[in-house]
């Protein structure tokens, strides 16, 4: 049955599913669906996906979109995956599902609240907005102290003291990686305090050597053509 | 083993999980934490849970908080959950992940961006954001026509176009229920164009019979004293 993943690798939740599906080997067509030119407006893609978002999947005649679920519906029907990605236990299960969650409201929507509004907004014309860009950086700084404190535990180097990574653990980790979308002093800033952070990040990028980074390597380019696109907004204020 | 509670009926996801309970038979203890008396910032409440919000979970030595976390566990552990609560099929299931994901950040945001910012600040003893409300309104209504172009789309009357109610018709009715606390000619100018939504909501308080009633009794109350609330918050700043 053909696995279809509908991303753009500038989307954190995109680069979460295709890194999970080349870290487990499992086998599907890569669809780029370009958010800079306006792709996941077409109607196209509105057969794909009515909400008009990146990513989603189509397996068979199956479609789902919200990256949790389909890490997920992944890790539930391809029996190839290891099981530490999407514990059977119960409670360990629902221990996943409680830091994904926490994430939406945390971790992301401070994560974007801060990048989108200073630096992506503008590969979307849209101008920078540095009150909304510093309310989130609040929320993000928040969330990262918080996975310090309480979501990353003494047992085990991933998210809720496992020794070995979880979904969650891509999920947020791809989010906290946005950060390379922007200025590096910026990124230095946020992230410096928090060396148990700086840590995990390492520790999940290992376990899912070479597809964290190969998945990951459209950071740089995209920085720089955001910082030339933030040197023309200087240059000519509207 | 023993299953704790620890909710407060004027909060949406704790009134979800009362329901779920009641309606499945569970044997549980209802802890009242009363939010309006900061109760949740308490340190005994900080050992159930470090987040000090609510609902949390406490069954036999396990704690668990985020609401539709739980409502996976709870449908997943307590005995004699009917499969349609939480289907056992991987796709229904995956769809159920998904409607629970998107309501984070549409129907969620959006109906606590506007009460928050017009009833609820007041009751904090907080300014109501006027911006922030009518951002949040914005997303709720958005958010309300897309569960009847997109959601309620199907054979069934329930979300995803199923017959029988899943947990997430639970979660998201409650949250249009938190307009109950609302003036009435808001809620009727945010809820009387959407009869589909109506229905939907009627249909989820029959399939829970008759505990959506009586669980929903603290929230309809609240509207009055709210409503003084404001008046004397208004009159003290003319």
């Amino acid at each position: 049955m053909e696995l279809k993943v509908y991303c753009d690798r500038l989307s954190q939740p995109s680069r979460a599913i295709l890194i999970f599906c080349k870290a487990n080997g499992i086998e599907f067509e890569e669809v780029k669906i370009d958010l800079g030119k306006g792709q996941h407006l077409s109607a196209e893609y509105e057969a794909v996906n009515p909400i008009k978002l990146v990513p989603a999947i189509v397996h068979g005649d199956f479609k789902l979109f919200e990256s949790h679920a389909i890490l997920i519906y992944l890790a539930s029907a391809f029996p190839g995956v290891a099981h530490h990605w999407y514990p059977a236990d119960i409670r360990e299960r629902a221990k996943v599902h409680a830091v994904l969650d926490w994430h939406h409201s945390n971790l992301r929507r401070g994560s974007i609240g801060f990048i989108f509004n200073n630096t992506i907004c503008l590969a979307f014309g849209i101008p920078a907005n540095p009150e909304a860009a510093a309310k989130g950086e609040k929320l993000l700084s928040a969330s990262l102290a918080r996975i310090e404190t309480f979501w990353l535990q003494e047992d085990g180097p991933f998210l809720l003291g496992n020794a070995k990574p979880t979904i969650a653990d891509l999920a947020l980790v791809c989010e906290i990686m946005q950060l390379e979308a922007g200025d590096k002093n910026d990124r230095d800033r946020i992230l410096s305090p928090h060396k148990r952070v700086v840590k995990w990040m390492e520790d999940v990028k290992s376990a899912s050597a070479p597809h964290f980074q190969e998945v990951h390597a459209i950071m740089g380019p995209v920085r720089e053509k955001l910082e030339q696109l933030k040197i023309q907004a200087i240059e000519n204020p509207e | 083993m023993e299953l704790k509670v620890y909710c407060d009926r004027l909060s949406q996801p704790s009134r979800a999980i009362l329901i779920f309970c009641k309606a499945n038979n569970a044997e549980f203890e209802e802890v009242t934490i009363e939010i309006g008396k900061g109760q949740h910032r308490s340190p005994e409440y900080a050992e159930v849970n470090p987040m000090k919000q609510l609902p949390a979970i406490v069954h036999g030595d396990f704690k668990l908080f985020e609401s539709h976390a739980i409502l996976i566990y709870l449908a997943s552990t307590l005995p004699g959950v009917a499969d349609h609560w939480y289907p056992a099929d991987v796709r229904e299931r995956a769809k159920v992940h998904s409607v629970l994901d998107w309501h984070h950040t549409n129907l969620r945001r959006g109906s606590v961006g506007y009460l928050l910012n017009t009833v609820f600040a007041v009751a904090f003893g907080m300014p109501g954001d006027p911006k922030a409300a009518a951002e949040g309104e914005k997303l709720l209504l958005a958010s309300l026509a897309r569960i009847e172009s997109f959601w309620l789309q199907g054979d069934g009357p329930f979300l995803l176009g199923n017959s029988k109610p899943t947990i997430a018709d639970v979660a998201l009715v409650c949250e249009v229920t938190q307009l109950e606390a609302a003036d009435e000619n808001d809620r009727d100018r945010i809820l009387k164009p959407h009869t589909k939504i109506l229905k939907w909501v009627e249909d989820v308080k029959s399939a829970t019979a008759p505990h959506f009633e009586e669980i929903h009794a603290t929230i309809c109350s609240a509207r009055e004293p709210l409503k003084k609330l404001k008046a004397q918050a208004d009159h003290k700043s003319e």
